[in-house]
């Protein structure tokens, strides 16, 4: 009687015209990710977000992309790891961050200059600035995070961004063992990123009618490399998470 | 007990070469150096390819203009002086007794090497060494190694290159050097000249008694000198450690290509001086002055002391990018402050961190972009103004300042500078707002949030805050943070919940 190894081979053998290694499991690319501090995003996320490689999160405002990314960076300062913030819009808020736990001191932040103010620094749109400033630090290295912060640029303008563009980043990301992270109202990277998590509207938790005490956001997962194909889903999956209003005091996770 | 042994280093035509030290461009070509009042400037010093263009020592200017191919340069005291201290700081690196023996344009050093052969080997490999030392800092120097210190001095003046003077020969090395080594007085010279005595070997050979009853009590010491046996009463100076370089540019200059030329050899020197006291460059002030008599002023301050001369000439560019000068540039001076050389001792496991010095040019890089106020870490200042922060430099292994947040929070995302808007209100309640294109309804609004402070002062302020949630024409929801400036009686758009 023939061995069970044996009787693979040969069934192999049989279908390898059309199937090569037809019975062997395909080999898992098991990707490092760190917590992005909600656990039912990393649930969602399978760990977290990667490491060495771009995600993005996406999505219209008012629908916790900032909120989320905070919380990640909170989690990143904690590991007494250094972060950069590429703020495009110059829209970041520093005390929403030290509310979220970011230790503000481990976080260098870039705000892009409007043309208009460009009066002697050279005239580089506030994209271009962006894109060079992210470059610059992901060739530098030694960034756990570094957040593209792209939330209030139009659409029209951020897709011309080149492929090339986000394939450089997402090398040198995965150079240097850090975690691009693009915000945007929509995915830009496209096949660069490598997770993408859109943000839905959200819903506000109020109290008495007076106070706002907080929110309710949706996420769902738009696209993940390298994830276990399960026959049984047909619906990408998708999560729900609450943050607290800054005023708000602490409440039991 | 060590005996005595001096080495002399000797530097012909130091106005010539202090010029030409920092100017590698004009090394191989025929230069002289111009000195005197205006009108009446004559050749002070010149280097060997002028000699072979028939320039000499005392020729007026409209003669040296004539000769092809001369460059002619104004001589410089504040190039001679820095050239000087890096001179003295070459030679203090083999000895820390040094005197100074210079006469006429020349630069010249008497160092007591006794009892330095452990260190540096026989005096044939530290003479070596030394003038290796010496041309890396851009000088051609002769260097003579004696028992004697007035032999080591008058052959190091006269001959080329390394002479060696093993003991008890220097009477024989000094013959035939010529008699106006030792410093006559023009009578005296002229008296040997009709006795027919040209050189130390021919006044070594004349009787003591004879020679003293004839010259005077002076002739004795001529005639040791000439013997290669004066006494001599070592007077050591004590160099000054002064990291600082000079350039006195021949016309002003305007491109940063050629100031940075200059400035790359400038930070060379500094470099390799600090290196040589196992130093490093902790800051670097570059001092230029301007035509019209203005100094602009630059100060560059890597995150470690650094030796790295490419990282500094990389940060001197972006600092001097960042900041051009206004006109064109007469003179550069550059000084640096000492530090401690700085060893960082990663560990396996150690958390990834940027490496300062190449942090240092990222955010110079940065700042070249986006300008010089707006990279760094935000700090929160200690106010109940809403949204006051100031930025500080990003310093890499600063302590964690952060609370641990328990749970994630709602950010703002703040418009700046915030956007007026016209907010219509129902009893004392904002319910729509249009920025001037488009309008918003709001559907609920929570506030007021009232806070004043600095009333005392113009810098005062007075608000009301509204957390409101707005409905675009299209339907889109969005959470929005709106103010009502009591003191100006305008609504502004905040920021956005995101």
């Amino acid at each position: 009687m023939p061995s069970a190894a044996a009787l693979r081979l040969e069934i192999e053998r049989t279908m390898e015209h059309r199937f090569p290694a037809a019975l062997t499991p395909v080999p898992k690319t098991i990707r490092e990710v760190v917590q992005t501090g909600i656990a039912s995003v990393d649930a969602l996320l399978e760990g977290g977000l990667p490491v060495g490689a771009i995600s993005e999160v996406i999505g219209p405002e008012s629908s916790g992309r900032t909120s989320l990314t905070l919380a990640f960076l909170a989690k990143r300062t904690e590991a007494e790891q250094v972060c950069a913030w590429v703020d495009a819009g110059d829209t970041f808020d520093p005390e929403s961050a030290a509310a979220s736990g970011v230790s503000l001191k481990q976080l260098l932040w870039v705000r892009c200059r409007r043309e208009r103010e460009m009066i002697k620094v050279k005239p580089w749109t506030r994209l271009d600035q962006a894109l060079r400033a992210t470059d610059l630090l992901l060739q530098a290295g030694g960034f756990a995070a570094i957040v593209l912060d792209l939330g209030d640029m139009e659409p029209e303008h951020a897709m011309r961004i080149p492929l090339a563009t986000w394939f450089r980043f997402r090398q040198a990301a995965d150079r240097n063992r850090c975690s691009l992270v693009v915000l945007g109202k929509t995915a830009y990277a496209q096949s660069g990123a490598e997770v993408v998590l859109e943000s839905m509207p959200f819903s506000p938790e109020i109290v008495g009618g007076t106070v706002w005490r907080g929110c309710m956001f949706a996420v769902g997962r738009k696209r993940q490399r390298f994830t276990q194909f399960s026959a049984g889903v047909r619906k990408p999956p998708a999560s729900t998470w609450s943050a607290d209003a800054a005023w708000e005091p602490g409440r039991s996770a | 007990m060590i005996g005595e042994l001096y080495a002399c280093v000797h530097a012909a035509e130091f106005p010539a070469q202090a010029l030409l030290r920092l100017r590698t461009d004009l090394q191989s070509q025929p230069v002289a150096v111009l000195d005197g009042p205006v009108s009446q400037e004559t050749i002070c010093s010149l280097n060997r390819h002028a000699v072979r263009r028939g320039a000499a020592l005392g020729m007026t200017k409209l003669e040296a203009e004539g000769l092809y191919g001369l460059r002619l340069l104004p001589r410089s005291t504040e190039v001679e002086t820095a050239a000087n201290t890096v001179f003295l700081e070459c030679a203090a690196m083999f000895s820390p007794r040094i005197e100074e023996v210079s006469e006429g344009t020349a630069c010249a050093l008497a160092l007591d090497i006794a009892g330095t052969e452990r260190l540096f080997g026989p005096s044939e490999k530290l003479s070596v060494r030394l003038r290796d030392e010496m041309a890396t800092a851009g000088f051609r120097a002769s260097i003579a190694v004696s028992a004697n210190f007035h032999a080591a001095r008058m052959k190091a003046t006269a001959a080329r290159g390394i002479t060696i003077i093993a003991a008890g020969e220097e009477a024989r090395s000094l013959e035939k050097l010529h008699i106006s080594a030792l410093n006559l007085t023009d009578e005296h010279k002229e008296t040997f000249a009709l006795w027919g005595i040209r050189t130390l070997g021919e006044l070594a050979a004349l009787p003591e008694v004879e020679l003293v009853k004839r010259l005077g009590a002076a002739a004795s010491n001529w005639r040791a000198l000439a013997h290669g046996v004066a006494r001599h009463t070592f007077q050591p100076i004590e160099p000054e450690f002064a990291l600082k370089e000079f350039y006195d540019f021949e016309t002003p200059v305007e491109q940063m290509d050629s100031l940075l030329f200059i400035g790359a050899r400038m930070i060379d020197c500094l470099v390799a001086r600090a290196a040589g006291r196992a130093l490093s460059l902790a800051s670097l002030t570059v001092d230029m002055e301007l035509e019209g008599g203005r100094v602009h002023h630059l100060v560059i301050r890597p995150a470690v002391p650094s030796i790295d001369r490419k990282f500094l000439l990389k940060l001197l560019q972006l600092e001097i990018g960042a900041h051009p000068p206004q006109s064109a540039v007469v003179s550069l001076t550059l000084s640096a402050e000492a530090g401690q050389s700085s060893k960082v001792q990663l560990g396996l496991f150690a958390p990834q961190m940027p490496e300062p010095s190449r942090l240092d040019v990222t955010l110079a890089r940065l700042k070249a972009i986006v300008g010089e106020d707006r990279v760094g870490s935000p700090v929160l200042e200690d106010t109940h103004r809403p949204g006051s922060f100031c930025m500080e430099g990003f310093v890499v292994g600063a302590k964690s300042s952060g609370s641990k947040a328990e749970r994630s929070r709602m950010a703002l995302r703040r418009v700046r500078p915030p956007r007026p808007v016209r907010v219509a209100t129902h009893v004392m309640k904002p319910v729509a707002f249009s920025d001037g294109g488009s309008r918003f309804e709001i559907e609920a609004a929570y506030g007021p949030w009232k806070t004043s402070g600095f009333w005392w002062s113009l810098d005062g302020w007075d608000t009301e805050e509204w957390d409101a949630l707005a409905v675009s024409n299209n339907g889109e929801k969005f959470g929005c943070l709106l103010v009502l400036d009591r003191l100006r009686n305008e609504w502004r758009l905040e920021a956005f919940y995101d």
